[in-house]
């Protein structure tokens, strides 16, 4: 060993991109993060996007049970039924009822006494609603149709985004979601979770018999999350043009400036959260009861229009919903923040909470 | 010539133990130095207050003249700290871990010559979770070493190993003394104490009992000797037995132990006394007092109770 003199400490800055690279790759060997992170939202964008592919609703089914003897008003009816985008299978009785016990029967039209009758299944009764509407009106198209009255005028129906642009499919709906989806995941596991469980187990307290210092420590971590969701943005916006022809409507800084926003909102809240547990399994809990309601709740998949007043006017004050109302703003409907200020002080507000309680409630050991 | 480290009135309070109690202490440079004492003693605690890691309530730390509240990122470029569980990252190598954390420093030792100090250069390469506890336990200590520290801290460096690990670390801990490091690790085995330390300091309930080297400690007790009985199952009571020997016996499992500062003469004593007893014993021993006795004597308990 010799004796030195005063040795300068190594560069905060050259730290910083040692401490970025070492994170990259170490975040890289860990598959199931690199499969959560960027092949789920993917899988996810793909599945749903194919499996409710653009042009209007699918024709809903409706079957029919075959009845003992074909007649005209018989023929006449299955003909308003088909012009009414119904799509009509008919079954002998039997094979009917084995369809209808199974469960896989929406409607079901059987004929009963002279006339007809409707029975709709108690588990998917909004589509059965939907498809009984239809079926109703071509009963009595079919019925003016006998009588020899004019033919009965029908409303033109057109399917549209409600910012009458192009993306109008279902995948365009889902492509924000999943970009929330993503920044909120992030927050709560990538940061939260891995600064509970450092703690837990005493990374921390290693690295603070170190002369690096703290905070490009964290800097580097939250650098490399950064990285991590600019990648994952591009990826999913790639996909989506390249899948399904969908792209941003809107102004591309803006959405930028609102992925940054959100970035830094939920990385805060990922820094916040971990303040509140001592153990990896405690704060698993918290994320959970955090991530569940927010991920089914806020609007990520679907909206939730016909939920009672007070989950909807609830999920109004948690950060993903105003936060991707923001965004479908801009990315679907090509407009710009206006008429957003209620969100976009809610989510200033949790932006705010979360970094004062991050800044105040961290801890190394 | 200054000491490397001194340690002043030290003191420590967590909310239901006083867990440090004033402890004052000079370690050498150059020297081994250990602090034995049961689990609970306040050795971990001491160690992380002299390391920087946990906030003293009272007292003074000076290590090589550098104090914490002026030259805490000095003090640090100089120490090496092995922990008592170091936990790293699951998915790093040993080498990508000694040339991330010697990134840190303003020296550094070559990642070679530490795998090979502490023989992991077949495991260099691969994942920490694959490591044994023995190696894990010497990448920790090379982890220490990385920065070329003036003192290394070791707590509890062999807890956990086999014979052969423990072995293996005691000889990296002599590579470590005859570089010239100045050396300060806590340890419950007396043997490891004895073995590998210069100097100890005895501590229980948060002070210093005694401190020497390990010889002037046992010598301090006045009976270099002890004659032990051994007896097939639990020892009998050994009251009687010490009346017509007219000596101390103490009973410790199934074992009665009878110090002596002479056992040429005690041994005839003790045989005569069997004999007139008719105690239905085992084996006689006679071996030198350890740093064990001396613990013993000074808590009256074992270290390892």
């Amino acid at each position: 060993m010799t004796q030195r003199a005063d040795a300068r400490l190594p560069n905060p800055l050259d730290l910083l991109w040692r401490q970025f690279r070492s994170e990259w790759r170490l975040y890289v060997r860990d598959r199931s993060a690199v499969f959560w992170t960027f092949l789920f939202p993917l899988l996810m964008l793909f599945g749903f996007g194919v499996i409710f592919r653009s042009g209007g609703p699918p024709a809903l089914k409706l079957v029919r049970v075959a009845p003992a003897q074909a007649s005209p008003r018989d023929a006449a009816f299955v003909k308003a039924l088909q012009e009414a985008h119904l799509n009509v299978v008919t079954l002998p009785e039997k094979e009917a009822e084995q369809r209808w016990a199974k469960g896989e029967t929406m409607a079901q039209l059987e004929s009963a006494g002279g006339g007809y009758r409707l029975r709709l299944n108690s588990y998917l009764i909004a589509q059965g609603q939907v498809a009984a509407q239809a079926a109703s009106q071509a009963f009595l198209i079919a019925q003016a149709r006998l009588s020899g009255a004019p033919e009965p005028e029908r409303i033109p129906v057109v399917v549209e985004s409600p910012g009458h642009a192009r993306s109008s499919s279902y995948a365009a709906f889902l492509v924000p979601g999943l970009i929330g989806l993503n920044l909120l995941s992030m927050g709560l596991f990538a940061v939260g979770m891995v600064t509970v469980s450092y703690r837990e187990k005493g990374k921390f307290r290693r690295l603070a018999v170190t002369p690096l210092p703290k905070w490009v420590f964290l800097l580097g971590q939250i650098l490399q999350r950064v990285t991590v969701v600019i990648l994952q943005t591009t990826l999913l916006l790639l996909a989506a043009w390249l899948g399904f022809g969908i792209v941003n409507q809107g102004s591309y800084a803006l959405l930028a400036a609102l992925v940054v926003f959100g970035t830094a909102t939920f990385l805060a809240m990922g820094f916040a959260l971990s303040s509140f547990a001592s153990t990896v399994e405690t704060y698993g809990a918290i994320s959970n009861l955090a991530f569940f309601p927010m991920m089914l709740l806020s609007g990520v998949y679907f909206r939730l229009d016909s939920a009672p007043q007070w989950i909807q006017t609830s999920v109004l004050v948690l950060p993903l919903s105003p936060y991707l109302r923001m965004l479908r703003s801009v990315f679907n409907d090509g407009s710009g923040l206006a008429g957003h200020a209620a969100g976009l002080a809610i989510l200033g507000v949790w932006a705010a909470l979360s970094f004062v309680l991050a800044v105040r409630r961290f801890r190394w050991v | 010539m200054v000491p490397q480290i001194v340690v002043r009135a030290l003191r420590k309070q967590f909310p239901k133990v006083v867990a440090v109690a004033g402890v004052d202490l000079e370690v050498r440079s150059g020297e081994v130095f250990g602090l034995l004492g049961p689990n609970g003693a306040g050795k971990t605690t001491t160690l992380e207050m002299i390391e920087g890691l946990t906030t003293p309530d009272g007292g003074e730390i000076t290590i090589s003249g550098l104090n914490w509240r002026q030259h805490s990122q000095q003090i640090r470029a100089r120490i090496g700290v092995q922990l008592q569980a170091t936990s790293l990252y699951n998915k790093i190598t040993p080498r990508e871990a000694l040339d991330l954390f010697g990134g840190y420093y303003p020296k550094r030792r070559p990642t070679e010559e530490l795998l090979e100090l502490v023989q992991l250069e077949d495991k260099a390469d691969s994942y920490h979770v694959t490591l044994s506890g023995g190696q894990a336990q010497r990448l920790a200590l090379a982890l220490a070493l990385v920065n070329d520290p003036e003192v290394v801290f070791l707590d509890e460096p062999t807890a956990g190993l086999d014979p052969q690990g423990r072995r293996s670390l005691w000889e990296v801990v002599r590579q470590m003394k005859a570089e010239g490091r100045t050396t300060m690790l806590t340890t419950h085995y007396m043997d490891e104490a004895e073995a590998l330390c210069d100097r100890l300091a005895i501590l229980d309930h948060g002070k210093i009992l005694r401190s020497g080297t390990p010889a002037e400690l046992i010598a301090s007790l006045g009976i270099p000797s002890v004659v032990e009985l051994t007896f097939e199952g639990a020892a009998p009571d050994p009251s009687a037995f010490a009346a017509r020997l007219d000596a101390p016996v103490e009973r410790r499992g199934d074992i009665w132990e009878i110090p002596t500062p002479d056992p040429k003469s005690l041994l005839p004593r003790v045989f005569t006394t069997i004999e007139s007893e008719r105690l239905e014993y085992n084996q006689v021993h006679v071996r030198r007092a350890t740093l064990e006795d001396v613990f013993l004597h000074l808590t009256g308990r074992s270290l390892r109770e």
